[in-house]
């Protein structure tokens, strides 16, 4: 086992990859009762289009095929429900699907051993009849519904639709009623089979471990299964354009809400490396903090305006094949908040970023990455989906104090282009 | 952990609970009071006030970049309904000095000096709030109080408590009312604030890796010596006597795609005692995923993706929440109805009981590692005078028995059906 220590949170990373190809992580926490477990497939909603290793040919399934058989995991043979059999155990256990990756997991503080019996046999051993299919149907079809008339969900979807033209990120992770229509167990066994293998999965736990005895119990409750050879993805050509600048949808709210996009071109750039990608997220955090945040320029005339009365959520999402911004609010007037941001943006270009600034705002950032090590749950699922991405989560501790102002400026300019961005509204 | 109280002064109460689980050291200021209908918009229009500035940070920006400055410490006001009170909430979290980069800063004593500044000296102008502050609020507030449709869920729960506390005190909506904010003005404003922080209830919460210095710090802050000593103005929470009529059917009309269907119950309890069996009513009937809405109403009939209850402990109700098909309104209420029914004749078998009984100590169990629902806690003894451990907590949990689960389940009665369509 493989020890990362790192000395500013004063937390220790221990990581193996088992024979199976399985990736096994454990954060261990003295002296907090409870006990976090969670396990991944690198199998999101952006994953229907792909070939089986061994096969030749192309397989192409309906959107929402990764969250359907997340719902469908927890039944279990003998007629059980494994969230059940979890919840009698006191166990807190969900599961959810990204775009890039499904997770299952349970929270605790007594039983963990026993709930790990269950937890690592379900995920092991599927078990999709044609009726317990259908039966999903109903209750996937209510989560669409009620999604439908979430106004923050609408907008951001809206958001991706006004940014990608083919990239699979702009389809709803639970597909639509239609596309769920036409999911079999045949499909459901297929996906299974082929993400499901552990060299395409990652364990995290975090809690009161000794990192030596809980990989044993982990080892011993794997099925015998091999290692698969990589998974080829197949995913269309995205052009660098955005679709188009402005979409609106029209819904019951008190006050539009509003998403601002900013397509990141990935092909083709000389920024792009494994550090690089961590630097990047780092300094796109700040920057936006910069441009956005409370103590920002920005904030602090709309607000005096009456034009927004809440700080806006500012976020960098990225994957293997896309990135972009998001920033999110309610706002009176949305258009003249998304004009003022151009302007605001320019003139950043043009004055560059104040040194004072960057360095109150790097300890602003500094301390929000602490604050993710208080808790197992965070701590857990934030090692999960950054292992997924190709990325120890350490190493955002480790790479900010290299981050200056030369780099910041090299970001700006690289990622805020005017043509790239896209404004979703929501609203009466 | 160790949890300590002082009395700082008459009806000021400081509250400390000594932990190093955590990476974060956080502050709470509460300010309780009475709800009522005269003073409830006031409250919350002082709540969003005083984060606009304080005596030597005169504007919001100057808060902010002061949290920035302190490794971004998150800053944070809140307004809460608990029983019959109005609670106005202050949180500072700032990480612990053993994490700072550099040692030498006193982030624990910095902060603790910042919230009481915000909270107790607020930014005036000419003996008032500041006027251009006043009005950017007054608007916040009005927008905030147009909101409370956009998340239809909470706005479903929302409209049933209104239904069913008319013209009682629970029914205010927390954030009050646009036709009061037109009379307000900034002096009267003030002058009823001051009124205010000197006869409502105040406790402190510090929690972290505290040093001794930190209830001196407290104790000489000029802004606490300040205060005046009080008889707290606020209610004590009570088992109170319910007196269910009719059931009341409200159906309203929205743009929505899933119908929200709610059900306010209420429970008579006799004694606060049985709260402890409430909490296992509740998670017998609709708390998770192995109770009858989730296994009946989701997963046999398929009617719902959200099915749950939840049990609102401080005034003895309970909510059932559904969302579902428009036109499956009857099934499904009537599917509910058979629910409770079915546990009024203790259809449930000893291990359900145990399962429900071992996940609310477990959800217990877990306040420890939570920084905040650790204060919540707390505050929740404070305020009903009941001083209970975690540990007493879960031993009175461990005693319920079947028969008390039933003769709680008698005691239910459904006050309110309150349907939300499109």
């Amino acid at each position: 086992m493989q020890v990362i220590e790192n000395l500013k949170v004063k937390e220790k990373l221990y990581i193996e990859k088992l024979e199976n190809g399985l990736t096994v992580m454990i954060i261990p926490k003295s002296g907090i009762q409870k006990k976090y477990i969670i396990w991944g497939t690198n199998y999101g909603s952006n994953d229907s289009e792909f070939v089986v290793p061994g096969e030749e040919q192309v397989t192409k399934v309906p959107n929402g095929v990764a969250h359907f058989l997340e719902h469908k995991l927890f039944e279990q043979e003998n007629g059980t429900n494994s969230l059940d059999t979890l919840t009698a155990l006191g166990v807190n256990a969900n599961a959810y699907t990204t775009n890039d990756h499904t997770a299952y997991l349970y929270e605790c503080t007594d039983n963990f051993y026993e709930a790990l019996d269950e937890f690592m046999d379900y995920v092991q051993h599927p078990y999709f009849t044609d009726e317990n299919v259908e039966k999903e149907k109903g209750i996937i079809g209510q989560e669409i519904m009620m999604y439908d008339d979430y106004p923050d969900w609408r907008v951001y979807l809206n958001a991706m639709q006004a940014m990608y033209h083919n990239n699979p990120i702009k389809i709803d992770i639970t597909g639509t009623i239609e596309t769920i229509s036409k999911i079999d167990k045949e499909i459901l066994y297929k996906c299974y089979n082929t993400f499901y293998n552990p060299a395409n999965m990652a364990l995290v736990v975090s809690g009161d471990f000794k990192p030596e005895e809980i990989i044993e119990e982990i080892k011993k409750r794997l099925v015998d299964k091999k290692s698969s050879a990589s998974i080829k993805r197949i995913y269309p050509q995205e052009p660098e354009t955005i679709v188009q600048e402005k979409i609106e949808q029209k819904l019951e709210v008190s006050q539009p809400l509003y998403t601002i996009g900013i397509k990141e071109v990935k092909e083709a750039n000389a920024m792009e490396n494994k550090n690089e990608t961590v630097r990047k997220c780092i300094a796109m955090e700040i920057l936006l903090t910069l441009l956005f945040g409370r103590s920002s320029e920005l904030y602090q005339e709309l607000y005096k305006e009456g034009i927004l009365f809440g700080a806006p959520s500012l976020d960098y999402e990225f994957g293997k094949n896309y990135a972009h911004v998001l920033i999110t609010g309610q706002s009176q007037e949305p258009e003249k908040l998304y004009e003022r941001f151009k302007q605001q943006v320019t003139k950043f270009k043009q004055n560059g970023i104040n040194e004072n600034d960057f360095n109150r705002i790097k300890k602003t950032i500094y301390g929000r990455y602490v604050k993710e090590y208080n808790d197992v749950q965070d701590i857990a699922r934030m090692f999960l989906s950054d292992y997924f991405k190709g990325i120890n989560s350490f190493e955002y501790l480790e790479e900010i104090d290299g981050i200056n102002v030369e780099y910041l400026n090299q970001v700006l300019n690289f990622v805020f282009k005017e043509d790239k961005m896209v404004i979703s509204i929501v609203k009466n | 952990m160790q949890y300590s109280e002082q009395e700082l002064k008459k009806g000021i109460k400081l509250h400390t609970i000594e932990t190093d689980k955590f990476k974060t050291n956080l502050i709470a200021v509460f300010l309780t009071t009475k709800l009522t209908r005269e003073d409830v918009t006031k409250n919350a229009l002082i709540s969003t006030l005083l984060r606009r500035g304080s005596k030597t940070m005169d504007t919001q920006e100057a808060i902010s970049k002061q949290m920035e400055e302190m490794y971004g410490a998150s800053f944070d006001c809140g307004l809460d309904k608990t029983g019959d009170n109005q609670v106005i909430k202050f949180y500072v979290e700032t990480i612990n000095d053993n994490f700072l980069p550099q040692q030498g800063e006193e982030l624990l004593k910095t902060s603790v000096e910042k919230i009481l500044e915000i909270a107790f000296n607020p930014y005036t102008e000419n003996g008032g709030f500041k006027q251009e502050y006043l009005e950017q609020e007054k608007n916040n507030i009005r927008q905030r109080i147009d909101g409370k449709i956009d998340n239809k869920a909470r706005f479903a729960v929302d409209r049933c408590i209104e239904e069913m506390y008319k013209d009682k005190p629970f029914g205010l909506f927390k954030f009050g009312y646009k036709e009061d904010l037109e009379q307000i003005n900034a002096v009267d404003l003030y002058n009823y604030y001051k009124q205010l922080i000197n006869s409502c209830k105040i406790d402190i919460f510090v929690s972290g890796i505290i040093n001794g210095d930190t209830k001196n710090i407290i104790e000489q802050n000029e802004n606490i010596k300040n205060l005046q000593e009080r008889e707290p103005d606020y209610v004590v929470p009570k088992a109170e006597a319910k007196d269910t009529k009719q059931e009341n059917v409200v159906t309203q009309s929205m743009d929505v795609t899933q119908g929200k269907l709610i059900l306010g119950l209420d429970v008579n309890l006799a004694d606060e005692e049985q709260k402890y069996t409430t909490l296992i009513y509740n998670s017998l009937l609709g708390g998770d995923a192995n109770s009858k809405m989730f296994q009946n109403v989701r997963e046999k009939a398929h009617l719902a993706y959200v099915a749950s209850s939840s049990y609102l402990r401080y005034k003895n109700n309970i909510f059932v929440n559904c969302g579902i098909e428009i036109s499956n309104y009857e099934q499904a209420l009537e599917l509910i109805r058979k629910q409770i029914e079915d546990m009024k004749k203790g259809d449930f078998t000893d291990e359900n009981l145990e399962n429900s009984k071992q996940g609310v100590i477990a959800s217990i169990k877990t306040i420890y590692d939570e920084q905040d629902t650790q204060i919540m806690y707390y505050f929740g003894q404070e305020l009903t005078k009941a001083k209970v451990t975690l540990e007493q907590y879960n031993e009175k949990v461990e005693k319920v028995t079947k028969q008390g689960v039933i003769d709680v389940a008698n005691k239910v009665n459904i006050n309110t059906i309150y349907f939300l369509r499109d």
